[in-house]
């Protein structure tokens, strides 16, 4: 559905020339929800605009639905207007001089299609329903919330019927409630059009909810390509598994085989890779077990409770092992933890690393 | 706070004069009398003035004169604006210098030009067209209404150029984005989202410059007069400056009575319009750059042929005329006859005494009269955002009064309190200080304006701060204030200089004597007198004597700050 390959753009910011995309190759499938993931200045919004033709890239292919939309060797750049595409924008982009059902009315009877009048009025309609909007047709669109104008917004890219739809953040701008009400909505009408969306977010949940697959970026390169449980469990680098939710790092030396010397005491791995030399070990604080006594299993480390905090349905307790502290997060059976605790980390939760010279994991 | 009654005092001594000013125009109307006669109060004025077809005359010149203006100005600015804010065309920095450049240039030297170009009788183009086929007629006349028009529209489309960019800059790209990928093209997206959002901005700029057009006075001063088409500002100025009657203040209070209301009403039409306009002005939470239209080489080749005309007609046509003009003994178009006559004589010829005592007095004028507005503005607007003074937004209101009450209305009013009011107490008649203080209550609103949106942005915990660790108001201004305000005073100072070198309207009737003659009008008086070709000569001693300062401003002041004055 979407091909991209060997795409590059980089930005002039006074100067120096920054790189928004080194080199992206993708492949979307029909009917997949795809979320581009990353922090800001990841290069994923210049890569949704890019596949939209509002950003021109400097190198490489788009091809979307069979037609080759960009290519810098064959001087192909069509205007976004002749790709068949639907787009939500962060600011939702509804235009404040018409009402609702000119929003809509505007894009079928001027775009692609330029349909006749009645036909357009019925699938204004019929995308108004869609989004359950059916009532506000004639209301001016600067007067409608937030929330009323994401919908305008998602009903305007699908009346077109595009073949591919872009999101650009399109849940950003509204209160944490509305957020999660309004994904879910997304996700069940994706779901029921069966249409291709390529989607961009920097809020790893929203990723996780929504995705089939997540692509992580991080300056202007795809990190790892996989779905949400892919990308927590075995993330390919430390960038992405930082990026999943906290994670304690642990220094250490690899030892033969799958051990590893580390700084709070020797651990065993399930790693697949051999690194030599110095790595980072890895392990998510829900992972870290902490008891009062770990008796005759492996990696099991004595620490001593610094801190614990209770949150209702967990407690965070900082767990010091030698002079290293980790965060665990258990099950809230008891108010607090205090002094001695047996710690245990199991070997397939952990991750391994090589280590940089600063000493920070590579990513 | 210690010291606040000190800052709403000076603040109150630079507003005072506004109101009184005003005051002043009113009470015109119904006076008459010459001094050393009683004075009469009459409805006569009045009455005169409905009952004479010249006043309808005039109104309907003044309006021909303004519409031509706002079309001409617009029809370079629109274009323009596209071009910068929306188009990938090169050279967008030469563009921005040369229209600030413009809109320094003075209108009474693109007049000048414009004469030697069309004039039916001395104008270039007319003669040469006339020699080539045989007309009978010169084809163009510049003494019309529509050539004033078209002279003032390019002088003022400078302004509508920055106020349209304001206005494509507050629109969120995001609304043509959403255009193009829903299958809207260029045109479309122009036609049905750029236009309509952007033209509540587009009217405000229109009755923007509408106003500037009803009251300007150097294009209908150089051009018209001089064909009898008056506009209501030759008009006054006729009434108060006539060749063979008495002055008659009286009815020049009364037109600008009516004009003062018409620039009243105006004004009130153009601030609707602006908040019209930010209804549509969506903050974007993103800092990315909207897409540029790409224009491929052709279309670089025809926006540069734009752009290149609209820069040679509008700039350097009416500059070459000058520098020709002001080789000639008589003038005449370019021939090898011509050339053989080129000579400095024009510049030898020149009042050269009257020169340096004009450069002296503008020098003065160009260095007091920015910084006594400064002062005053701080005040104002600290009283107006910072006092929490009961009467604050009354400053407000009477600060900006000097934008929308036409500098001319303003000058009478000075002159006539110097003859009639102040006479015993004072000699301000023809003296410098009537000038300083007449250039510097003019700015008031313009000087206000920059330093409240610049103090606006300085959160008045900084200030609350520096009270708290027992700093007087004096010292927080000095020490906290002033250095933040720093960029805004610089840019405002340089402006305002800039314009009071070029200022004419209010010099036509503050300058009466040698003692606080002017550059400007030392040009204008070469021009009124005939000496066409010394004019021009003058005139480029004064611009040569204005670039270092031009200079300054480009490098000092930024282009960004110009709209927020508008």
């Amino acid at each position: 559905m979407i091909s991209l390959a060997g795409l590059r753009k980089d930005f002039q910011s006074g100067d120096q020339a920054v790189a928004a995309l080194q080199g992206i190759d993708l492949e979307v499938n029909k009917g997949e929800f795809f979320v581009l993931l990353g922090p800001s200045g990841s290069g994923k919004t210049t890569l949704l605009r890019s596949v939209a033709g509002l950003e021109k890239p400097d190198a490489g292919e788009i091809i979307l639905n069979g037609k080759t939309v960009y290519s810098s060797s064959r001087r192909i750049s069509a205007p976004p207007e002749e790709r068949e595409i639907g787009m939500v924008f962060q600011s939702y982009a509804i235009w404040p001089h018409l009402t609702v059902a000119e929003n809509i009315g505007l894009v079928l009877t001027h775009g692609r299609a330029r349909l006749p009048k009645n036909q357009a009025a019925e699938r204004i309609r019929r995308s108004l329903a869609l989004v359950q909007l059916e009532n506000f047709d004639n209301r001016p669109a600067r007067l409608l919330s937030g929330g009323q104008q994401q919908r305008v917004a998602l009903a305007r890219a699908l009346a077109v019927n595009p073949a591919l739809l872009l999101m650009d953040e399109p849940l950003s701008n509204l209160d944490a409630r509305l957020r999660e009400e309004v994904r879910t909505s997304i996700k069940k009408l994706t779901g029921q059009l069966g249409i291709t969306v390529l989607y961009v977010t920097h809020d790893q949940v929203e990723a996780m909810v929504l995705a089939d697959r997540i692509a992580v970026m991080s300056h202007g390169r795809i990190l790892q390509i996989g779905n949400a449980f892919e990308l927590y469990r075995s993330p390919a680098n430390a960038l992405v598994a930082e990026f999943f939710g906290s994670i304690n790092w642990v220094r250490g030396k690899m030892l033969d085989g799958q051990r590893v010397e580390s700084e709070i005491g020797p651990l065993v791995t399930e790693t697949s890779r051999r690194y030599d030399g110095a790595v980072v070990v890895g392990i998510r604080p829900e992972d870290v077990k902490l008891d009062d006594a770990f008796n005759g299993v492996e990696n099991r480390l004595d620490g001593n409770v610094v801190s614990s905090n209770f949150l209702g349905d967990q407690v965070i307790a900082e767990v010091k092992i030698k002079d290293k502290i980790l965060v665990a997060k258990v099950s809230p059976e008891k108010e607090r933890l205090a002094g001695n605790v047996a710690v245990q980390l199991p070997r397939n939760r952990i991750v391994v690393f090589p280590e940089t010279a600063t000493g920070e994991p590579v990513a | 706070m210690r010291g606040r009654w000190l800052f709403v005092a000076i603040s109150a001594a630079g507003l005072l004069p506004v109101v009184a000013f005003l005051l002043i125009i009113l009470w015109m109307g119904f006076w008459q009398g010459s001094p050393g006669e009683p004075v009469v109060y009459t409805l006569k004025h009045y009455q005169t003035l409905f009952a004479d077809p010249s006043t309808y005359r005039t109104l309907v010149n003044t309006i021909g004169f303004a519409s031509t203006t706002v079309l001409v100005s617009l029809v370079f600015a629109i274009p323009t604006a596209w071009l910068v804010e929306r188009t990938d065309v090169p050279g967008k920095n030469l563009i921005f210098a040369l229209v600030t450049i413009g809109a320094l240039l003075p209108t009474f030297f693109t007049s000048m030009g414009w004469v030697f170009l069309l004039h039916p009788r001395i104008g270039i183009i007319n003669k040469l067209l006339i020699e080539w086929f045989g007309l009978e007629q010169a084809p163009f006349n510049i003494a019309t209404l529509i050539g004033m028009g078209w002279v003032e529209g390019l002088g003022l489309s400078s302004i509508a150029f920055i106020m349209i960019v304001a206005s494509y800059r507050a629109m969120d790209p995001a609304l043509e984005e959403a255009a193009r990928v829903h299958g809207l093209g260029i045109f479309r997206t122009l036609r049905y989202v750029t236009l309509p959002l952007t033209l509540p901005g587009i009217v405000a700029a229109a009755i923007y410059i509408f106003t500037i057009g009803l009251s300007a006075f150097e294009v209908p001063a150089i051009i018209g007069m001089s064909n009898k088409i008056f506009t209501f500002s030759t008009y006054i100025f006729y009434k108060i400056q006539p060749l063979e009657e008495l002055p008659s203040y009286g009815m020049a209070g009364a037109v600008s009575s009516l004009l003062v209301v018409l620039a009243l009403l105006l004004s009130w039409g153009y601030f609707r319009m602006l908040r019209f306009s930010h209804r549509y002005a969506v903050v974007t939470g993103k800092g990315y750059r909207p897409r540029r239209v790409e224009l491929g080489a052709k279309g670089w080749f025809c926006a540069w042929f734009f752009l290149g005309c609209y820069f040679l007609v509008a700039k350097f046509l009416p500059f070459v005329l000058l520098v020709w003009a002001s080789l000639l003994k008589f003038f005449q178009p370019p021939s090898w006859a011509a050339l053989e006559q080129v000579s400095l004589y024009n510049f030898y010829g020149l009042p050269w005494n009257l020169m340096l005592q004009g450069a002296r007095n503008t020098l003065i004028l160009m260095l007091s009269v920015p910084t006594l507005a400064l002062i005053l503005c701080l005040a104002i607007s600290w009283t107006v955002l910072r006092s929490g003074l009961r009467w604050r937004l009354t400053f407000d209101a009477v600060a900006f009064l000097p934008h929308a009450v036409p500098q001319l209305i303003l000058a009478i009013a000075a002159v006539f309190a110097a003859l009639f009011l102040l006479h015993n107490a004072f000699s301000l008649y023809g003296s410098l200080a009537i000038v300083i203080i007449v250039y510097t209550i003019s700015r008031i609103s313009f000087a206000t304006r920059i330093i409240n949106n610049s103090l606006a942005q300085i959160h008045p915990e900084l200030d609350e701060a520096a009270f708290v660790g027992g700093l007087p108001l004096w010292q927080v201004m000095r020490k906290i204030l002033l250095p933040l305000l720093k960029p805004a005073l610089v840019y405002a100072w340089l402006w305002m200089a800039l314009l009071c070198y070029r200022e004419l309207t209010m010099a036509s009737v503050l300058v009466t004597s040698q003692e606080n003659v002017t550059l400007p009008m030392i040009v204008w008086g070469l021009w009124l007198g005939g000496s066409l070709n010394q004019a021009a000569a003058a005139n480029l001693v004064v611009l040569a004597f204005m670039l270092p300062a031009v200079t300054l401003y480009l490098i000092f002041g930024r282009r960004s700050r110009f709209t927020e004055a508008l």
